[in-house]
């Protein structure tokens, strides 16, 4: 198992759960590997199911969601299921602001999502 | 009258030797030297410990330090000198020899020979193998007293001549030695300075190279930035029956918003904000491109307007621009990049405002007539995130003297020192409170609440505002 700084992982079953260490994502740097950490998590699987826990994030910038769209095309292009949960209600104002809790499946937290992967 | 005991000694391996030095670590680094080199060795850790060690049983020689507690290497020496059964004993002062007073302290206490620390242990071998070989004559008769000028002092010197020149040699041959070691250290030093001299040669051209390139990314970052501003509206930008004001802050040189507000035929009139993700370089690339598609003349890539069959324009709806543009901006792989835009059409006669949201903050009305400021947005994911999807197009009736707001996400999003955001809440407020005055303050009025609102370090990221008047 390799080593991460950014995340957090883990699996339940076939999904891979990732948990995003920082409070904060909001600079160039940590987005990048936090992009780099994913893509070696999930590069070689076919069709993950993927979770991300929000749980540690308190601020996040709109670059953020940018690597969510790319997860969400590259995940779902691969028939596999990319959710969200521990979403604060400052980031969900996010979510809200651009449309995009329509797009991204969001769940309040870890076993709520996992129980929708069945 | 010659010591037989000093002419008997070994000149060669297995002399007798009596070191005094009071650092544990030089002591044996010079004992195991001697060693080594076949003698024998008894070390005294200061001068009456050594003198002991000479008085229990006569060395052939004796190597001495000079600084060390109790009794010093000068006492030491003087002791020896001192003691007829002793004299003949070569004794060698290890000495810094920082000060010439050194030498004549040197000659009163009836040292043989100087060897200036630190010392080659080969050079100290040489020394004792010299000295034993021309043994000491019994100088007891033969000392006389003698007056040494020096640094403006008179000493008065006992010593023997053949001390006097032993000493005069030692400090010469000293002197040459050090001197060569000066002369390498030199060659040494300039060899370096070459090298210095090389290096220092090869920063100055790559100080110049990186200057050169500074200069020239700074102009295309001026560059770069003078194409944006190209994106925002004329200085004298106006339209028929509607007022317009606006503010444009980037946080950076090149930044990701950029807003415009233009007269697309005799009627209608297009106003945008547009928020690319991100902030920098690839950022204002991406919005720069972005911009040559929303120009309000027919064009190749002008989507707001087609020429109509009958020679005329036609507007293009807001919804098909915003689908239009998703469809031209795929989404990035590589970057991630995408963009959020509120655009509109206004129709100058009526007040009938179309307009379309890809993602971005709901457009604020503040009405004539009084009452609340009221949000209205349109649902539509922000552009270049989800490929193929269409965008809702919405309609606001304006009624006469109306106004609305449309803004970037560093308006509400902006935060304080301890991260609260602006929010709606508050910009809500500070229209309201600007209502009766005219448009251009209102929009001042709000950059400068958020401006306030993020002292000390200012605003993280492009605050934009562009407010319109509807006057028919």
């Amino acid at each position: 198992m390799e080593a991460f700084r950014r995340i957090q992982t883990g699996k339940k079953g076939d999904i891979h759960m990732v948990a995003f260490k920082d409070s904060k994502i909001l600079d160039d740097a940590v987005l990048d590997a936090i992009r780099q950490e994913i893509t070696t998590l999930i590069g070689k699987a076919s069709g993950p199911d993927v979770l991300l826990d929000f749980a540690n994030v308190e601020f996040m910038s709109s670059a953020m969601l940018g690597l969510l769209g790319q997860l969400h095309r590259k995940i779902s292009g691969g028939h596999g299921r990319l959710k969200m949960c521990g979403i604060r209600p400052e980031i969900m104002q996010v979510f809200k602001l651009t449309s995009l809790d329509k797009l991204f499946s969001i769940h309040k937290d870890a076993p709520a999502a996992l129980a929708t992967f069945t | 009258m010659l010591d037989q005991t000093a002419a008997a000694a070994p000149s060669g391996a297995g002399i007798d030797v009596v070191i005094a030095e009071d650092s544990r670590i030089q002591a044996k680094m010079l004992e195991r030297r001697l060693v080594e080199a076949g003698h024998r060795v008894r070390w005294g850790e200061n001068g009456a410990k050594a003198l002991a060690l000479v008085r229990e049983r006569r060395p052939d020689i004796v190597v001495s330090d000079i600084e060390m507690p109790e009794m010093t290497g000068y006492e030491f020496c003087k002791a020896v000198k001192g003691d007829p059964a002793l004299r003949t004993i070569p004794f060698i002062l290890l000495s810094t020899l920082s000060d010439p007073i050194d030498i004549i302290r040197g000659l009163d206490a009836g040292a043989d020979n100087y060897v200036t620390k630190p010392y080659e242990p080969d050079f100290l071998l040489g020394r004792m193998r010299s000295l034993l070989a021309t043994p000491l004559a019994d100088v007891q008769d033969a000392a006389a007293t003698l007056e040494v000028s020096l640094a403006g002092q008179t000493f008065r010197v006992q010593a023997g001549r053949q001390q006097v020149l032993n000493l005069l040699v030692s400090t010469f041959e000293n002197a040459v030695a050090k001197n060569q070691e000066l002369v390498v250290a030199n060659q040494e030093l300039s060899v370096a300075r070459d090298s210095l001299e090389k290096s220092n040669h090869e920063l100055v051209g790559l100080n110049a190279e990186i200057s050169r390139r500074n200069a020239q990314m700074v102009r295309d970052l001026e560059a770069a930035a003078k194409v944006q501003r190209s994106l925002l509206p004329a200085a004298d930008a106006e339209l028929p029956a509607a007022q317009v004001a606006w503010r444009y802050v980037p946080c950076a040189d090149l930044a990701g918003d950029f807003l415009n507000v233009f007269p697309l035929d005799a009627e209608h009139a297009g106003l945008f904000v547009v928020d690319v993700s991100g902030h920098g370089v690839p950022s204002s690339l991406m919005a720069v491109t972005v911009g040559r598609f929303l120009v309000p003349k027919v064009s190749e890539s002008s989507l707001l307007v087609r020429q109509a069959a009958d020679g005329g324009v036609s507007i293009v709806a807001p919804a098909d621009v915003a689908t239009q543009l998703n469809r031209l901006f795929q989404a990035d792989e590589f970057s991630g990049l995408y963009f959020t835009m509120l655009y509109g059409v206004l129709h100058l006669p009526t007040g009938r405002l179309d307009y379309v949201s890809g993602g971005h903050p709901a457009l604020v009305r503040v009405p004539a007539a009084g009452g609340d400021v009221e949000h209205h947005g349109a649902e539509g994911f922000p552009i270049a995130f989800v490929p193929d999807v269409g965008y809702e197009q919405k309609t606001l009736q304006l009624a006469p003297g109306d106004r609305i707001y449309l803004y970037s996400d560093g308006v509400p999003e902006a935060m304080d020192a301890e991260r609260q955001p602006f929010g709606e809440d508050r910009m809500n407020d500070c229209l309201r409170a600007s209502r009766g005055r005219p448009l251009d303050e209102s929009v001042a009025a709000l950059l400068t609440a958020v401006e306030e609102w993020c002292k000390p370090a200012g605003p993280l990221d492009d605050v934009t505002i562009l407010g319109l008047e509807w006057r028919p």
